[in-house]
């Protein structure tokens, strides 16, 4: 076990030599690795992304002034009933599509998901998103148009809804899987 | 055997064999050593000191994540929506909405109710300075770098999008468009959606 030894301790006095307790220490060390690893936070936390870059950042490679307008998809929260997809290209209306709302709960605390909507966004993207290929840098836009009362919650749900959609992107030989869109709100 | 009579020449001794290597080192430690039991000695001693050490790594590295209000970005005010489709977190300013307040990392920068009140989208003149402060500060501690615009939004589930609008718009006008909200990670269902 650990000691001090000074070398000596012939002489009448104290001992100079001591012996270092170390099991109550290291029974100390494991009561408190116990406690900090019955308290320690197991971190949930994770970010869903809007840009407020509408639409979005240039293409890089192209002058600005031949940049294509790409048709961008606004969701619409229209009431409790449904929600509707709007493609358009700059102003234009290219297509509208009715989702019914159905909304499926998730956890305790009343939290939605939208799997329908999710399920149409993702159809949608395959036949007219604009930036399909593994290659392209930039995300097709969508655009949440809410109403003032809708709660929070709700907008997150139809986010990560948006968020589902996912497609490969490659960048130097290694491929990713990225989601489809670039989320921002309609601000009116 | 007999002990009385002196053995003959030709009478051989019978004797234990032992080690017989080393015998001439005069030192006690040696002889030890050398006489041995054969086979291996039955005591172990536990090495405690590595051990030790081991422990006291973990310790620091617990405490070092130790924190003693939970997670402590949070605002206890606060319960986030939780959602699938998530990214990791990031470093970045904090803006978080409670029922009534707005605070930046921390600090209060704003209120809700005003915003409620009006019933339209409103600029948040306490957060937009705030911002412009941290995107200044930042850009002073990191002349070289480009600034990220990134912030994070944490906001309650119950919170309207009235307010959820009016700061991320007043975000997006003080150099920070780059907005994410935090939310509360759960698993993929694996369906479709």
């Amino acid at each position: 076990m650990a000691g001090i030894d000074t070398g000596g301790g012939h002489g009448k006095g104290r001992a100079t030599n001591h012996e270092i307790p170390l099991i109550p220490f290291i029974d100390f060390l494991l009561c408190l690795v116990a406690f900090l690893l019955v308290t320690a936070v197991w971190s949930r936390m994770a970010r869903v992304n809007a840009d407020a870059n509408v639409p979005g950042p240039p293409d890089p490679e192209k002058e600005l002034d031949d940049q294509p307008k790409d048709k961008t998809l606004h969701i619409e929260v229209r009431g409790d009933r449904k929600f509707q997809l709007v493609w358009k290209e700059g102003t234009t209306v290219v297509n509208t599509i009715d989702v019914p709302r159905n909304e499926v709960k998730i956890g305790d605390k009343g939290d939605i998901r939208f799997p329908d909507l999710a399920k149409k966004i993702k159809t949608e993207w395959a036949k007219n998103g604009s930036h399909r290929s593994p290659t392209d840098k930039k995300k097709d836009q969508a655009v949440l148009h809410a109403e003032n009362t809708t709660e929070f919650h709700e907008l997150i749900a139809v986010i990560d809804a948006v968020y589902a959609t996912t497609r490969d992107f490659k960048m130097g030989g290694k491929t990713d899987e990225l989601s489809a869109f670039n989320v921002t709100f309609a601000v009116k | 055997m007999s002990y009385g009579k002196p053995l003959s020449r030709f009478h051989q001794p019978i004797e234990v064999p032992g080690r017989r290597l080393m015998h001439h080192v005069p030192l006690e430690f040696v002889k030890k050593k050398v006489i041995g039991g054969g086979g291996r000695a039955l005591n172990q001693e536990i090495p405690l000191i590595p051990f030790i050490d081991f422990l006291l790594c973990l310790v620091c590295f617990l405490l070092a994540s130790f924190s003693a209000s939970g997670e402590l970005p949070i605002d206890k005010n606060i319960t986030l929506p939780q959602a699938e489709n998530v990214e990791d977190m990031m470093d970045a300013p904090m803006i978080a909405i409670t029922g009534k307040q707005i605070l930046v990392n921390g600090t209060p920068a704003g209120s809700t109710r005003a915003i409620e009140d009006a019933n339209r989208l409103e600029h948040i003149e306490e957060l937009f300075n705030r911002l412009k402060q941290a995107k200044e500060n930042w850009s002073q501690i990191r002349p070289n770098k480009p600034f990220p615009g990134a912030c994070i939004l944490q906001v309650d589930r119950e919170v309207k999008a009235l307010v959820v609008k009016s700061v991320f718009n007043t975000a997006a006008r003080a150099g920070f468009p780059n907005i994410s909200f935090m939310v509360n990670r759960i698993a993929k269902s694996g369906g479709e959606g």
